[in-house]
């Protein structure tokens, strides 16, 4: 295989209009990128009371059981994960029937409180109209059952599995609930526990309380209250449909508050924050915006000049790539299956020092042939560390930041980043010698 | 009785796709949406098939599906055939480019004038039935697409046909197989049929002496070569000690050579020792709780272990198989119309030897001795290599949990 063909497809930065002219590396993929019903089943997982009703094929619903019974919050074997297989016949004349039959089996046996019903791809090319089955067994048997879509010839990755999931959820939403005054909601934390997070204590400590976690940690009653909340805090832009949704039929407004990098844009969440809560916390916002900013000061003649590659991390693409060229690095490629257009705030200033190739996420096979082309310091992402090793690459870790967010998420990044670049340099005077 | 609690059975695609996997030197191409070949890899880790290199996926837009466009098919091919240089590539379809039709037999015919590999196309979309299905006809399409008609017997050597990879411990089954063979011929394998075997390997399935038929899955192959070649074959596989000495003494009457005399001294020896489970099972027999096995698995497996317990006189009450029995003759073994009737039945079980599946010993109850000797495993693995259910060291292993359930009694 040969880097400089593989990165002759490739777009640059400059160039891409939208997401679909993002190129993957090589048209061969391997493992290729998780499924919306993985995402369905991430964000169904952290519903405490809810059931997912898988309707696809033996394979799809195989591994869905399979997963869940090895975590995503199922816990085991008997678990809230079941499946309607579909045959040829099903394909043929439609899966209604059966899953009318499964559906009675499943109220009779175990009761439930709220069942997803998940599509897969097969289903959404026959076309079976699960939204008005989903309807008329909500009828039925009055139980909330909300259909979730999630075929993968529409989508990159598994994300919007999680989007579409915890967007479903709105008719589950009681409405004229009093607004709580000191209470929120937090939408989109997908991965780690919003609880551990700086911006979870700096809330709490003044007396806010936390209401729907979706996904990642809540009950049916959470959800159907959720509309009592204050304010939403959308941290990650896959719950900005459901916040937005709520906004309207509900009044309940949002703050965008991700995984940040810069502390000039935490800073201003929090203090957008503040505002709809009416909390005073300008001297804990300032001690913690001036900590970062002394930190960045310091690490920035370590980090210039550093040339990467970026992969998927916990953190918002294109501003966490913005942050780092800020620092004076170069990426030289970004995988991503996002684009938010060449007007983004993010993207300009990117492109303002450099103008990297885009390639989509979840190939890493060839990037073994990019590497030596490119020649890069650091990695982002998910890769193998002592592969990078050999070829004089550090790989820049972001496990740790799952459940961070606030001010600690640029404490952590940063520190990171002086240890793989201290590392990197490291490897180069190996080499040398 | 359309709902499904645990994990349905694997479809024909998974079984073609698990048994293409196995072939060394080839690539499989899915043409279909990425997600499920991501899926498939942990699945295939399980059975013991690591995907190195050796498994793609193009993924699917919805632009593709709509406009019946096959590039992203084509390039990959080209991709491949260009990076990696595999002997064939097996392109399979996906259960959504099954139903759109898409006609990958077409794209392969005239995308082989362009690439040095040889395009094989497995239009299986995972509908026509379950994985026995599947692998039934992964099996006759490596025989007749490889085998090659010019080919000299390997004198006092074998095949074995049919080694599934979704056979719990079938590494274990093969070693032991061969080392049996060997110790009692000095016989040497010539192919694998379904378990690591290269191209080079599948094409000379017309030298060996005899083919051993392990699943009935295989036997369409077996019988290909016998018309073809004119090899004959033995439908059996070697469960108990019993089971073990006629399987080797129908491979002798073959191959025309007497099994070493150790050999068998060493499963005469075994056969007398085991005489005294029998012994125990009349003995128990009157108790409140008559001791009895139950067997879940595969039908060759079914059959085996029915007369491994035959065997030691230990009665067999139930045989629940895993996949579809059509078209094979079994008065006793019992398919559970649903996933429904069989866990009813699993759970009312009590005091029994039970060997099957993760999830049926799961379902049992307590009271129950069980023994792991059948896929899917969820949460246990599959990684010695030294232990097998057939021959002497298979049967040593099962009466030890045979031990274990009379110490029960």
């Amino acid at each position: 295989m040969n880097g400089q063909d593989i990165l002759f497809r490739l777009k640059r930065l400059n160039e891409i209009q939208d997401a679909k002219e993002i190129r993957q590396l090589t048209a061969a993929l391997f493992p290729g990128s998780h499924c919306p019903l993985m995402g369905a089943m991430m964000a169904i997982g952290g519903i405490e009371d809810a059931i997912m009703l898988v309707l696809g094929t033996d394979e799809c619903t195989y591994y869905t059981k399979k997963a869940t019974i090895g975590g995503f919050s199922f816990h085991g074997i008997d678990n809230r994960c079941f499946s309607v297989v579909l045959n040829q016949h099903d394909v043929t004349f439609g899966c209604k029937n059966k899953l009318y039959h499964a559906f009675d089996e499943l109220v009779k046996e175990i009761s439930p409180k709220l069942v997803f019903l998940v599509t897969t791809c097969v289903m959404e090319v026959t076309g079976d109209d699960v939204d008005s089955m989903a309807m008329e067994l909500n009828d039925k048997y009055q139980i909330p059952v909300l259909p979730v879509h999630t075929e993968h010839f529409k989508t990159e990755n598994h994300l919007p599995g999680v989007r579409d999931t915890i967007s479903a959820c709105i008719p589950v939403m009681k409405t004229g609930l009093p607004v709580q005054p000191n209470r929120i909601n937090v939408i989109g934390q997908r991965l780690g526990s919003f609880r551990e997070t700086e911006t979870f204590h700096l809330l709490t400590q003044h007396g806010i309380e936390i209401g729907m976690m979706l996904p990642g940690g809540t009950s049916l009653e959470a959800i159907q209250t959720a509309p009592a909340a204050k304010v939403n805090i959308v941290v990650h832009e896959l719950g900005l449909p459901l916040a937005m949704k709520m906004q309207e039929l509900f009044g309940t407004p949002y703050v965008m508050f991700e995984k940040y990098a810069s502390p000039e844009r935490i800073l201003a969440s929090y203090q957008e924050l503040a505002g709809y809560l009416q909390l005073d916390l300008t001297t804990e916002l300032e001690a913690k915006y001036n900590a970062c900013t002394e930190q960045i000061t310091a690490a920035k003649a370590e980090l210039s000049g550093m040339k990467y590659i970026y992969g998927n991390t916990a953190l918002a693409c294109y501003e966490y790539n913005a942050f780092l060229v800020s620092l004076g690095m170069e990426p030289q490629l970004i995988q991503t299956n996002e684009f938010p257009g060449q007007d983004n705030e993010f993207v300009q200033a990117i492109l303002e020092k450099y103008n990297p190739y885009v390639t989509k996420t979840a190939n890493i096979t060839p990037l073994q042939y990019v590497y030596d082309e490119l020649k890069p310091n650091l990695y982002f992402g998910h890769e193998y560390a002592t592969r990078l090793r050999a070829k004089g690459i550090a790989l820049v870790h972001d496990s740790n930041l799952s459940s961070r967010l606030g001010f600690e998420v640029t404490e952590a990044v940063v520190t990171e980043l002086r240890r793989a670049a201290a590392e990197a340099k490291e490897l180069i005077a190996r080499r040398v010698s | 009785m359309s709902l499904c609690r645990y994990l349905p059975t694997p479809s024909d695609r998974m079984g073609v796709l698990w048994t293409l996997l196995s072939v060394k030197d080839a690539v499989v191409l899915e043409y279909g949406p990425a997600g499920t070949t991501h899926f498939s890899v942990g699945f295939f880790g399980k059975l013991g098939v690591e995907p190195n290199q050796t498994l793609f996926t193009t993924h699917l837009s919805e632009d593709d599906i709509i406009m019946g466009d096959v590039t992203r098919l084509e390039e990959a091919i080209r991709e491949i055939d260009k990076n990696y240089h595999p002997k064939v590539i097996f392109v399979v379809s996906s259960a959504v480019i099954s139903v759109i039709g898409t006609d990958i037999k077409g794209v392969c015919t005239y995308m082989k004038e362009e690439v040095n590999a040889r395009l094989i196309p497995v239009d299986t979309g995972g509908f026509k039935g379950d994985y026995s299905l599947g692998i039934k006809e992964a099996y006759s399409l490596l025989t007749r697409s490889f085998v090659t008609k010019e080919t000299e017997v390997r004198p006092n050597s074998y095949n074995i046909l049919g080694a599934s990879g979704y056979s719990y411990r079938m590494k274990a089954d093969l070693w032991e197989m061969k080392e049996l063979l060997s110790e009692a011929f000095q016989s040497e394998c010539n192919a694998v049929l379904g378990m690591d075997s290269s191209t080079e390997q599948l094409e000379r399935l017309g030298a060996a002496s005899v083919n051993l038929v392990l699943k009935a899955e295989a036997l369409p192959a077996a019988i290909y070569l016998q018309e073809t070649f004119g090899t004959p074959y033995i439908y059996d596989i070697p469960y108990g000690y019993t089971g073990t000495k006629q399987w080797l003494e129908q491979i002798s009457a073959v191959l025309s050579t007497p099994v070493a005399p150790a050999l068998m001294q060493k499963l005469q020896l075994r056969m007398m020792q085991s005489a005294g489970y029998k012994m125990y099972a009349a003995m128990y027999a009157d108790r409140e709780h008559a001791p009895n096995a139950v067997l879940i698995g595969d039908y060759d497996q079914l059959r085996g272990f029915s007369r491994l317990f035959a065997e030691i006189g230990l009665p067999v009450s139930l045989k629940f198989a895993a996949h579809s029995l059509a078209g094979l003759e079994a008065d006793d073994i019992v398919k559970p119309k649903t996933e429904k009737e069989k866990i009813d039945y699993l759970k009312e079980l009590t005091y029994s030897l039970v060997l099957g599946d993760e999830i049926s010993l799961y379902l049992c109850d307590s009271s129950c001795e069980k023994l792991l000797t059948a896929f899917p495993l969820v949460h246990q693995s599959q990684i010695a290599e030294h232990l097998p259910f057939v021959g002497i060291r298979g049967m040593d292993y099962i009466l030890e949990a045979v031990d274990r359930y009379f110490s029960r009694m």
